[in-house]
């Protein structure tokens, strides 16, 4: 547990979160109970080596997937045993994700993939039109509006997913590798824009990697080995601006 | 992996069949069913033209016949025994008019005797006898057996005498019915059937007796119980009419054409399901491993990185593809055969008939082979797609999505890749290389690929077509439309998303389904007509002018009577002169000099029942100039086209006509037996008899009969009923086959189709999995699969169906029969499509709806 916890409203509380998958005939632990609580406005990295069940944790804060013990709290939502379209909607509204590999739609343009979750969530399209537009423009990509994924570079496709994101102003927004498909220039500027969207709309950040500099912006450090919480540290400048003594 | 053993990459190949039987089950189900399609219509429809025809055969008792009016010379008789080494059988039969007479009042009476050896006559059908006894153990050298009607003139029974000629003889059976009854002479006389022995002690042939002979040739059946290939008959026919110029020879198509045209179409239309399977079998196929190779990319890219050359993976796909072709072929083949087996036992209460099915090697081994090869066909191109996959996929999943639109891709390839073209030109050689063999014709075979290539290319095209006018709807519609129908639609032009290659394939499929219908619904709609109950049945003979009123009143006061009689007035003449040419110079081709002496001749205002002129035109009511309509096949031997004059005399009067149709008739009604009609002002003042037919109740014949002979005692009364009863059961026979195996054909299709679009799931996956994390709830994502699969099926109907209409107009109009647009049909089919796109598209991706997205992330 950290200091932190008990002071700012939690945001993500998970308590007791286990995962086992069976592999044929073998049953096999990837998290084997884990705790931790983050609270509102947040960015947190949750690191560890290949294996070490991060890319999981993620998945099930998000709710992509059912645990199999143990409990993940989204806003005071309880969500692990939600049925699916519950949980469908409930992703939709507090939820923004980042893929490693973008995951856009191919058949959809740069602006319809951005507006997605608005039309899947809020129904109107006119009301988030002028966001998604703002926001595309916001990651440099407000002359390529009308252009499908596959007419982008890899780095314009994660920049699409970031704006997509954030356009229902998600409390959360979980990131899974966002940089791990891009080369050192194109990850550090949508890590960039990735963390500016994040102050801009003060949301609660969740960030999975293995790599130790792009952990090194986040205000929490949560590492993971063989599907346990082995270190749990925050920066002293994130300690500064949480407001801590 | 330079030396990439087959036995390294079989086991490579066999381990990722495995891994994924799921995906691989679909491909074999579509190998599979094509070609239990294939091998059960094929099958099943040959062993039931096998039976369908020697029931035709029935109706001559023979395969060919020839009808004789001289002893064969010693010549002509080394070629029928060189004939008969040939394996044909041969037997005479003898017919002429006698007068026969009861041994106690001996009254005469004129009888149609007919003379045949009971051991070998009739090669097909049976002849009916009262009390129920086989031919050979009544007919001998003293015995006879003779119609009712004889029993009832001459107040006889059967044990009693009958003298004919200078014998007597006793009477052993009554004759019901005949085989070849309405091939026969229809002479004045009730029947007397008698042994060749018998009538040569009788002393009625004499030298100069106007005894007809016929011969009548069987030919050796295919030893594995298919059907006799037309063919043979036909070369028979030629080989006999060389042999005996003097004689009239007549295959057992001529009997009854309508019978014969019916059963023609038939063939065609199996034939044509048979195709139609194949090339369903095919689609399936092709989307099947399209789809399939697409899934293995990643795959095909990490052994590249390793090291891989094309040809070796191209090896270990070569050999999954020859594994999956022979797994579904086997599979098929198997089902194909049950399904031949079990089409007598459900058509049972149908059929009245007792279908021998030959579960055919050569069937077998066809449905095999088109498995496996329509497998390697159609993956082909696929497989040559292995080349061009970079080993950058593994690193950069995008480039998976770069891939053109299929069309733009297919010209691209075509433009590009000269292996492509060789590729596609190796499926068009193996089609019309199977449709050959299938349809035991290059030229049908050739006809039907570049058909199914043209069809494919429009086809590829209109959904091209369509496609881009959604876009640029799309386009301009764009962010006015519900996002749901945005998102449907958008779906179908997704790059990489094969909608044009499965647009025409639905299309294709629901073209030859419909096409099959159609066809299927028209040539039984004209078999029905063919095979009318109405049609005269029983036939009266020799009715005098003064007679004729007191036969139409008698026959109109019959309950048993219940269509109008047809009535033909006979005018007997000869033909002295064919195109000035006088007759006895004429050159004939099987048409005996002597036949010219007894021509009859009829008059009708117009095209009588069942008769049309297929050349020239009928003339109009109320003809005065002499005019003729001469029968096609009559027109032939005689030599004489439209425009040809004809001489005829009759009594003392001579006239000449002209030629100004020439007709073909259906064998069904009286006037089919009238080979030359004239106008009635031709005729007038000359002497006439009138011959008549009518349609009774098959029950009540007998009663007629009597009725009439009571009054009418000259005039004899032919029943057929018997013999147009087995006509009518067979033509219905016939239709209650095509349409089952219509109803197979396009179940079958159904299925490969529906596989098809369940195909395609594998590729929704990662959408359904991105659009679950953005908050989309199942209900949402089912929409816009629905909205995409509804437009696919919709546009794939509308082109199929328009095609399936043309093909069917063209078909039929070169089968004779009438095409009629069915626009009910039409819709339903549409509207079938569409809800069997969607149903089909929703029990496919109904399990990834429910699955969770981490699972599928994680395989990522």
């Amino acid at each position: 547990m950290n200091a932190m916890e008990g002071r700012i409203a939690p945001m993500i509380h998970v308590e007791g979160l286990h995962k086992s998958i069976r592999n044929g005939t073998r049953t096999v632990d990837i998290l084997k109970g884990v705790d931790f609580t983050i609270p509102q406005g947040q960015f947190a990295a949750i690191m560890g080596a290949s294996g070490s069940g991060k890319s999981t944790l993620l998945g099930l804060l998000a709710g992509l997937d059912t645990p199999s013990s143990g409990d993940v709290r989204l806003n005071g939502i309880a969500i692990s045993y939600l049925p699916e379209d519950k949980l469908a909607q409930v992703r939709g509204k507090t939820i923004g994700f980042v893929f490693q590999s973008y995951q856009l739609i191919p058949t959809l343009t740069a602006l319809e993939n951005v507006l997605l979750p608005y039309e899947l969530n809020e129904g109107d399209t006119q009301d988030g039109l002028a966001r998604a537009q703002d926001l595309l423009t916001s990651v440099g990509l407000g002359d390529r509006l009308g252009h499908y994924p596959v007419q982008l570079s890899g780095g314009e496709q994660q920049r699409v997913a970031l704006a997509r994101a954030f356009i229902l102003r998600p409390p959360i927004v979980l990131a899974d590798e966002p940089t791990g498909n891009l080369d050192s220039t194109n990850g550090e500027h949508v890590l960039e824009l990735l963390l500016n969207l994040n102050r801009k709309e003060g949301t609660t950040l969740v960030l999975v990697t293995h790599d130790a500099a792009l952990a090194a912006y986040a205000d929490r450090r949560i590492t993971l080995r063989d599907g346990l919480i082995v270190s749990d540290e925050i920066s002293r400048s994130a300690t500064g601006s949480a407001g801590m003594e | 992996m330079a030396s990439l053993s087959y036995r390294s990459a079989a086991r490579i190949a066999a381990r990722e069949m495995r891994s994924s039987r799921g995906k691989f089950f679909f491909v074999i189900l579509s190998v599979a069913i094509g070609v239990a399609a294939l091998t059960g219509v094929r099958g099943f429809s040959s062993s039931f033209r096998a039976t369908l025809l020697t029931r035709a055969r029935s109706i001559m008792a023979a395969d060919v016949s020839a009808r004789m009016f001289e002893q064969p010379t010693p010549e002509q008789q080394k070629g029928l025994d060189e004939i008969a080494a040939d394996g044909v059988e041969m037997t005479p039969v003898t017919e002429l008019l006698s007068m026969a007479s009861s041994s106690k009042t001996l009254d005469p009476l004129l009888v149609s005797l007919k003379a045949v050896d009971p051991a070998m006559y009739p090669f097909y059908g049976t002849v009916e006898l009262a009390p129920a006894a086989a031919l050979k153990s009544v007919l001998t050298a003293n015995s006879v057996a003779v119609a009712d009607d004889l029993l009832v003139r001459l107040h006889m029974k059967v044990g009693d005498d009958l003298k004919i000629g200078n014998k007597l003889f006793r009477i052993a059976s009554v004759v019901v019915n005949e085989p070849d009854r309405l091939s026969g002479n229809f002479a004045a006389g009730p029947r007397v059937l008698i042994s060749r022995e018998g009538l040569e002690a009788s002393g009625l042939l004499a030298p100069g007796s106007h005894a007809g002979q016929r011969f009548l040739f069987k030919l050796p059946a295919p030893r594995d119980g298919s059907a006799m290939p037309n063919s043979k008959v036909s070369a028979l026919r030629d080989r006999l009419e060389k042999l005996l110029p003097e004689s009239r020879v007549i295959d057992y198509r001529e009997t009854n054409p309508a019978l014969t045209q019916g059963l023609d179409r038939a063939t065609s239309l199996l034939s044509l399901m048979s195709l139609v399977a194949l090339v369903l079998g095919a689609i399936g196929v092709g989307m099947a491993m399209r789809a399939h190779l697409q899934q293995r990319l990643d795959t095909i890219a990490i052994m590249k990185s390793l090291g891989a050359s094309s040809a070796q993976i191209m090896k270990i796909y070569l050999l999954q593809t020859l594994l999956l072709g022979l797994l579904g072929g086997v599979i098929g083949v198997a089902l194909g055969v049950g399904v031949q087996m079990a089409f007598p036992h459900l058509l049972a209460g149908l059929l009245h008939m007792q279908t021998v099915i030959h579960v055919q090697g050569r069937t077998v081994l066809t449905g095999l082979a088109v498995g496996v090869l329509t497998t390697l066909l159609f993956t082909l191109p696929p497989l040559l797609d292995i080349r061009g996959v970079r080993p950058v996929l593994i690193l950069r999943r995008a480039v998976e999505e770069s891939d053109d639109p299929f069309v733009t891709a297919v010209f691209r390839k075509l433009r590009k890749n000269g292996a492509q073209i060789g590729a596609a030109v190796l499926i068009l050689a193996g089609l019309a290389a199977i449709a050959t063999t299938l349809s035991d014709s290059a030229m049908v075979g050739g006809v039907f690929s570049l058909g199914l290539v043209s069809v494919l290319a429009i086809l590829l095209a209109a959904s091209a077509l369509v496609l881009a006018g959604l876009k640029w709807f799309l386009g301009r519609t764009r962010l006015r439309l519900p996002s749901a129908v945005r998102h449907g639609l958008a779906n179908l032009y997704r790059p990489g998303n094969p909608s044009a290659a499965l647009l025409a394939a639905l299309g294709l499929g629901v073209m030859q389904i419909m096409t099959v219908y159609f066809v299927q619904q028209a040539v039984v709609r004209e078999l029905h007509i063919s095979s009318a109950p109405n049609l005269p049945n029983v036939f009266l003979v020799d009715i005098t002018p003064s007679e004729i009123d007191g036969v139409r009143v008698l026959l109109k006061s019959q309950p048993s009577v219940t269509v109008p009689p047809e009535m033909l007035p006979v005018v007997s003449s000869r033909i002295v002169a064919i195109d000035g040419v006088a007759a006895d110079q004429a050159k004939l081709k099987n048409f005996p000099k002597r036949m010219l002496q007894s021509i009859s001749l009829t008059w009708a205002d117009s095209a009588p029942p069942g008769t049309s002129a297929v050349a020239g035109k009928w003339w109009q009511v109320g003809e005065k100039s002499p005019v003729v309509a001469v029968s096609q096949r009559d027109a032939e031997r005689l030599g004489v086209k439209v425009g040809s004059h004809l001489t005829f005399a009759a009594q003392d009067s001579r006239f000449t006509a002209t030629v100004v149709a020439l007709t073909k008739a259906d064998g069904q009604h009286a006037y089919s037996r009238a080979a030359f009609v004239l106008p009635p002002a031709t005729l007038a003042g000359l002497p006439v008899v009138w011959y008549g037919g009518v349609h009774a109740d098959p029950a009540r014949v007998g009663e007629l009969q009597r009725a009439l002979f009571k009054a009418y005692p000259t005039v004899t009364v032919i029943n057929v009923a018997q013999a147009l009863e087995t006509v009518r059961s067979v033509v219905i026979q016939i239709t209650y086959v095509i349409q089952f195996l219509a109803a197979f054909s396009i179940f079958a299709g159904i299925i490969i189709l529906a596989s098809s679009i369940a195909g395609t799931r594998y590729r929704r996956i990662r959408e359904v999995v991105v659009l679950k994390t953005l908050g989309a709830t199942r209900r949402r994502i089912a929409t816009i699969f629905s909205i995409e699969f509804a437009v696919l099926g919709l546009v794939a109907g509308i082109v199929g169906i328009t095609f399936a209409n043309l093909i069917a107009r063209v078909l039929l109009h070169r089968m004779n029969v009438v095409f009629h647009w069915q626009w009910r049909w039409s819709a339903a089919a549409l509207v079938g499509t569409a809800a069997l796109t969607v149903a089909t598209g929703w029990a496919a991706s109904h399990r990834i709806l429910g699955q969770k997205p981490l699972e599928v992330l994680r395989e990522e």
